[in-house]
């Protein structure tokens, strides 16, 4: 069948003629910052990559303690390619939770969450964390030494959060200690929970996003120029920045493919220096900036509360900034926003160098 | 400004991966034999003249969309003559 059969075909029975109307409807604002809305266009370019690579290492990869670690051995040195698809989604995920942050990070400090884009801003910080714990789970996986004793220090601080803490460790954990029942949770949780769970709020987002339409940053609406149809302009931009980055990526992938350490041995000491993944470090660093014990009180336990309050104030700032919802420039916020932004990159740089 | 930043992040994954390296390899994450190798910087090579080329066309077309744009005849007349 040819291609213009095929479209009469799909035109006689679905109404396409307007959903090219409504294509060519569609405009992204023109102005200074305009630059930044690529980001959630290459955010999603690098999670349909990851679900085509994983798809993939899924095929050959086996979800228990025994076998974990020689599946991922034989899928790097025995299959044809293997260690290009494995590094490729190891560089993936670094790539899409980086992409992730900047996205986040960008439309923190532009304002775009304001009124009426509170839900914009919740999805978009809900899919944030879910990209972490993808990564976490994904890199438990490997089943080597690393990436066990990295999954008993994360599994063991978030136990340190009052009240709900000893059930979250013990609900991830799969029991007291990270063994072959945390694997089979994590394998569950990478590969059906948070596939399913993104594809819902993404699709959400994306919808939502089409609702309010691009936010336009307050200090950019009176110089804004002439409203630039998505199809084909973005189109085509986000079109160059996913081939540069799938460049990028493929080159990351030959050039540092990563490695893969002894098998975790459960009764072993944890190796010394061990470090997190680079999302975690200004959490560890976080972390060591508390002593053992502060006011007769566990420091740790403080220091996780501490932090998660920091979170959580983080996720509601569209409800806390009532100023830039109110269509008014609130400065403060832009400060809070750029505090998170300098305390993140200085405490991974530390964290990294250390 | 933003390809500064782009550079810094780029060199900042680089070094994450040199640093944080740790012991050496227990195994070989990437082909060993010399041959092999060759031909998969071959590949990469071959791979990025490959985006390039296409970033040039889509660039091409896109400058070309926005000439006509600026132009003002990307939209038609509302009482143009119809011609059969």
């Amino acid at each position: 069948m040819s291609c213009r059969r095929l479209k009469d075909w799909f035109g006689e029975r679905y109404d396409t003629d307007a959903l090219g109307a409504l294509a060519r409807l569609k405009t992204v604002p023109s102005h200074r910052f305009d630059a930044w809305y690529l980001a959630g266009g290459l955010t999603l370019f690098l999670f349909v990559f990851q679900f085509i690579t994983g798809m993939a290492l899924a095929l050959y990869y086996i979800p228990h303690a025994e076998h974990a670690h020689k599946s991922i051995i034989d899928i790097v040195t025995k299959l044809n390619m293997g260690w290009l698809f494995r590094s490729l989604h190891h560089w993936g995920a670094q790539l899409a939770i980086l992409v992730l942050f900047i996205h986040v990070f960008s439309t923190l400090l532009l304002k775009a969450y304001r009124k009426p884009r509170e839900l914009v801003w919740f999805t978009g910080f809900v899919m944030l964390a879910i990209s972490i714990f993808f990564g976490l789970s994904g890199y438990f996986l490997l089943w080597d030494e690393r990436a066990f004793a990295a999954v008993r220090v994360a599994t063991g601080g978030a136990g340190g959060l009052p009240l709900v803490g000893g059930l979250i460790k013990g609900f991830l954990r799969g029991g007291i200690d990270v063994t072959g029942e945390t694997l089979t949770r994590f394998y569950a949780f990478h590969v059906a929970i948070l596939p399913l769970v993104t594809i819902v709020v993404t699709g959400l987002h994306i919808l939502l996003v089409q609702l309010h339409g691009m936010s336009v940053p307050l200090s950019q609406e009176e110089k804004q120029g002439r409203p630039e149809p998505f199809f084909p302009n973005l189109f085509y931009k986000d079109l160059i920045v996913w081939l540069i980055c799938l460049g990028v990526l493929v080159t990351l992938a030959v050039v540092f493919p990563p490695e893969i350490g002894r098998k975790a041995d459960p009764l072993a000491p944890a190796p010394e220096n061990i470090k997190p993944e680079w999302y975690f470090l200004f959490l560890f660093q976080t972390l060591k900036l508390f002593p053992g014990e502060m006011l007769g009180m566990n420091g740790e336990t403080i220091a996780i509360t501490l932090i998660s309050a920091a979170i959580l104030f983080f996720f509601l700032i569209p409800i806390f900034d009532r100023r830039s919802a109110a269509g008014r420039r609130s400065p403060l916020f832009t400060w809070i926003g750029a505090f998170y932004l300098i305390y993140f990159t200085v405490m991974t740089i530390i964290g990294f160098l250390t | 400004m933003l390809r500064a930043f782009l550079i810094v992040v780029f060199f900042f994954l680089i070094g994450e991966t040199v640093l944080c390296g740790g012991a050496e390899p227990k195994v070989e994450a990437f082909p060993s034999a010399p041959y092999d190798r060759h031909i998969i910087y071959q590949a990469l090579v071959l791979f990025w003249i490959g985006i390039m080329g296409l970033v040039v066309i889509i660039a091409m077309k896109l400058r070309e969309i926005r000439r006509v744009r600026k132009m003002g005849i990307d939209e038609e007349e509302e009482d143009a003559p119809f011609l059969d």
